[in-house]
């Protein structure tokens, strides 16, 4: 039998993500994604309000709290046929947009660059060298001498006094780490300044839904935001250029640090441009809507089938028949009663677990298909769909990082690499890039707005007797989210959640097609077993989220993930 | 400024996880804070509990436990506690929590200078509203603790002469509300 690894971080009561690969000739051969969670939002939510719902959705998931509520109001509104005034349309925008800018810098600086960058060898690295470095990459004004210096002199004292913290855990010295000292000294550097940016975003979404992390001011028809630019205690003029300034001060840390960063990680490992393309049909949906009615957008959606730009199809409004009617879920190898696949407005969750048995049952997650096939989805699928559909903003800024990677590389790069490890990473930067102009495009559009003497945020739902169906998408930081509710005499009857990471971390289907996760690890190396950092470097660039609800702590230190070599 | 911050984390849609939501509405409902502490039903933020706990003096987390005991037991557990134990593998944005939350800002700079977490061992964490009876009575000890040490900061919290009802939205059921 061939060698098997699992990793399987139990930092909660219960397990998520598991991952088992195959490995032979220091490369993967076969690999399983299972969540091993269970959640089925339509126990809970059956027979309650649908006016109500957000709240409920918003509390799946912790991290993303906004892109939960937002997507319910919006399935809820489809349902019953409601606009909304587009004030409310821009407020939720900007949310959505500073929310996304938050977990992207977080996703990319806190949570996935210790895959590349070796925190030890920036001990190595000589500050001025560094700033002469990052001053020829970017006009960023926190790249100088003195920050490097300081860093590196942290950093210093930490290792000395025998700890390292946050970093303990790290992969450090695996033969996979490529960087040199100075780019790792310049990611650490970053890694701090990133945690004071995040903060920014996350003020905006804090000063618009008047608490985070749970916001406050959604309703079905609207947003609960009452406008008046003179009282202090609606939103006015003072909190409007707030917002203005901090969208501006996290553009400018994007544009000048986050994209050339990760240019510059892509160019020192030029093989994980070529590992971990996986699925390669695509799907995104649009969003940044436009009008009232959700059939104006300013971020392109559609699909990509079989890696073929030119195959780009559209989906156009958020009453979309092409994107409403190709979405099923199958639960041929996940622990639900059956093996069906259906339509989520025709779906149950009927929970019966087995064991883990990779030929039949594995995962808590159903396998999404459109069309019955996998798609990838997330920040990679929305950039190439934007950059097949000839949008603009992506265009832009797609051949700002590949540029920027070219040049370092001495190679040219161009849009072919993006399917891989990497060119995700790449393409979540490229994303922030887009959303950190089109935050502010939508600021303007609303404060111009509100300047002509529009005030209005809310319009009254109204529930007719009988049976109304309605399904809402976003487009989240991790990809392509869509809820789907079926109302009956005001109440809610079903209610499903397809998130993007169901679409990426599920199972096989009915047909024994990989998800894309499965199909990503595929040709991986493995170089070390015991510590399989290339592993983790392509489900991390996916940004997997389906931990989504536990959170005990495990106050006393047992033991808090596995990685076992059979 | 908040210097203190009283937090509440877990998930109210997942039985006994809600432990630290529960503790926080029943503060809110029978006492008033001094402006300084803040007081919050932060959900389950994974990293993004930086950015609601940086540059308090002192943090008090009422939380769900995994530790040896009954179903119900209150544990209570300071900063050095909590850092002992190395930071977890990364798999997803929640497997960060409060203890790497801590060491995050250990190293960025502020963190919270004194830590108390009052934890409940959970009996069970399932996809459902409401806690089990024992964690649900452990509910007025972890509540006891926070006071007490909320006195021993210098913040009194003062009890509410008619307390306010608890808005436990998430147990309404319809026409409730």
């Amino acid at each position: 039998m061939s060698p098997r690894i699992t990793i399987d971080p139990i930092t909660r009561i219960e397990g998520h993500l598991r991952i088992d690969v195959e490995v032979n000739g220091g490369h993967v051969t076969d690999a399983w994604s299972s969540g091993q969670m269970w959640r089925g939002i339509e126990v809970i939510l059956k027979g309650r309000d649908p006016r109500e719902a957000w709240l409920f959705t918003q509390r799946i998931c912790g991290v993303c709290t906004t892109v939960h509520a937002i997507t319910s109001v919006r399935a809820v509104e489809n349902a019953i046929g409601l606009e909304i005034p587009i004030n409310a349309q821009y407020i939720r925008n900007i949310i959505m947009a500073a929310h996304c800018l938050h977990d992207h810098i977080v996703h990319f600086y806190q949570l996935s660059a210790l895959d590349w960058v070796d925190v030890v060898s920036a001990l190595k690295a000589d500050p001025r060298a560094t700033a002469a470095l990052a001053e020829t990459l970017s006009p960023w004004p926190k790249n100088g001498y003195r920050e490097f210096a300081a860093v590196k002199d942290k950093l210093t004292g930490y290792v000395n006094a025998g700890q390292l913290g946050i970093f303990a855990n790290g992969y450090w010295g695996h033969p996979a780490m490529k960087l040199p000292p100075e780019i790792n000294l310049l990611a650490v550097t970053h890694y701090l300044q990133a945690l004071d940016i995040q903060r920014q975003a996350n003020k905006v979404v804090a000063i618009l839904g008047s608490k985070t992390p749970n916001i406050q001011n959604l309703a079905v028809g609207g947003v609960a935001n009452a406008i008046n630019l003179d009282n202090p205690s609606t939103l006015n003029m003072d909190k409007l250029f707030m917002i203005k300034d901090l969208l501006t001060e996290v553009a400018a840390f994007i544009q000048q640090v986050y994209l050339v960063d990760v240019a510059a990680v892509a160019a020192h490992y030029p093989d994980w441009l070529g590992y971990g393309k996986g699925v390669t049909n695509y799907l995104a949906v649009p969003d940044m809507p436009l009008d009232t009615k959700g059939t104006q957008f300013d971020l392109p959606g559609g699909t990509i089938m079989a890696g073929n730009l030119g195959s780009v199809k559209p989906i156009t409004s958020f009453n979309d028949a092409y994107f409403r009617d190709n979405v099923q879920e199958s639960i041929a190898h996940a622990w639900y009663d059956g093996d069906w696949s259906r339509h989520p407005y025709e779906e149950d969750t009927v929970p019966q677990y087995t064991d883990f048995d990779p030929a039949k049952k594995y995962s808590w997650v159903k396998a999404p298909r459109f069309s019955g096939q996998p798609m990838q989805v997330g920040p990679l699928a929305q950039m190439l769909v934007g950059y097949a559909s000839g949008h603009e903003l992506t265009k832009k800024w797609a051949t700002v990082v590949l540029d920027t990677a070219s040049s370092l590389a001495k190679t040219k790069l161009g849009p072919e690499v993006l399917h891989s490890t990497l060119g995700r990473h790449a393409c979540r930067a490229v994303r922030c890039a887009v959303l950190s102009d089109l935050s502010l495009k939508h600021w303007g559009l609303l404060a111009e707005n509100i300047g002509k003497g529009d005030l209005a945020i809310f319009n009254e739902p109204v529930f007719p007797s009988g049976e109304q169906r309605g399904f809402g998408f976003h487009e989240a930081p991790r990809g392509a989210l869509s809820h789907w509710v079926v109302i009956r005499d005001g109440k809610i009857h079903n209610y499903q959640c397809v998130v993007p990471s169901t679409w990426n971390a599920g199972p096989r289907d009915d047909k024994g097609q990989k998800g894309p996760y499965e199909a990503s690890l595929v040709g991986n190396p493995v170089a070390d077993p015991q510590r399989p950092l290339e592993v983790l470097r392509t489900v991390h660039s996916f940004d997997p989220c389906l931990a989504c609800a536990i959170h005990a702590v495990d106050a006393e230190g047992n033991e808090m993930s596995r990685v076992n070599v059979l | 400024m908040n210097e203190i911050g009283v937090l509440g984390l877990g998930n109210v849609l997942m039985g006994d996880d809600a432990f630290g939501p529960y503790v926080i509405k029943h503060l809110e409902s029978a006492f008033r804070f001094p402006p300084p502490v803040l007081v919050l039903d932060a959900g389950t933020p994974g990293l993004d509990l930086t950015v609601h706990i940086r540059g308090l003096r002192a943090l008090i987390v009422a939380d769900a436990v995994k530790a040896p005991g009954p179903p119900g037991e209150v544990r209570l557990y300071r900063k050095a506690d909590l850092l002992k134990a190395a930071p977890t593998l990364r798999m997803g944005p929640h497997e960060p929590g409060l203890r790497e939350a801590l060491l995050t800002l250990e190293f960025s700079g502020g963190a919270p200078e004194e830590v108390l977490l009052v934890g409940a061992i959970p009996d069970d964490v399932v996809y459902r509203v409401g806690l089990s009876a024992p964690v649900q009575e452990a509910v007025p000890a972890a509540v006891a603790e926070i006071l007490h040490e909320l006195d021993r900061l210098g913040a009194p919290a003062e009890p509410r002469e008619t307390p306010l009802a608890m808005d436990l939205w998430w147990e309404a059921v319809e026409g409730e509300r």
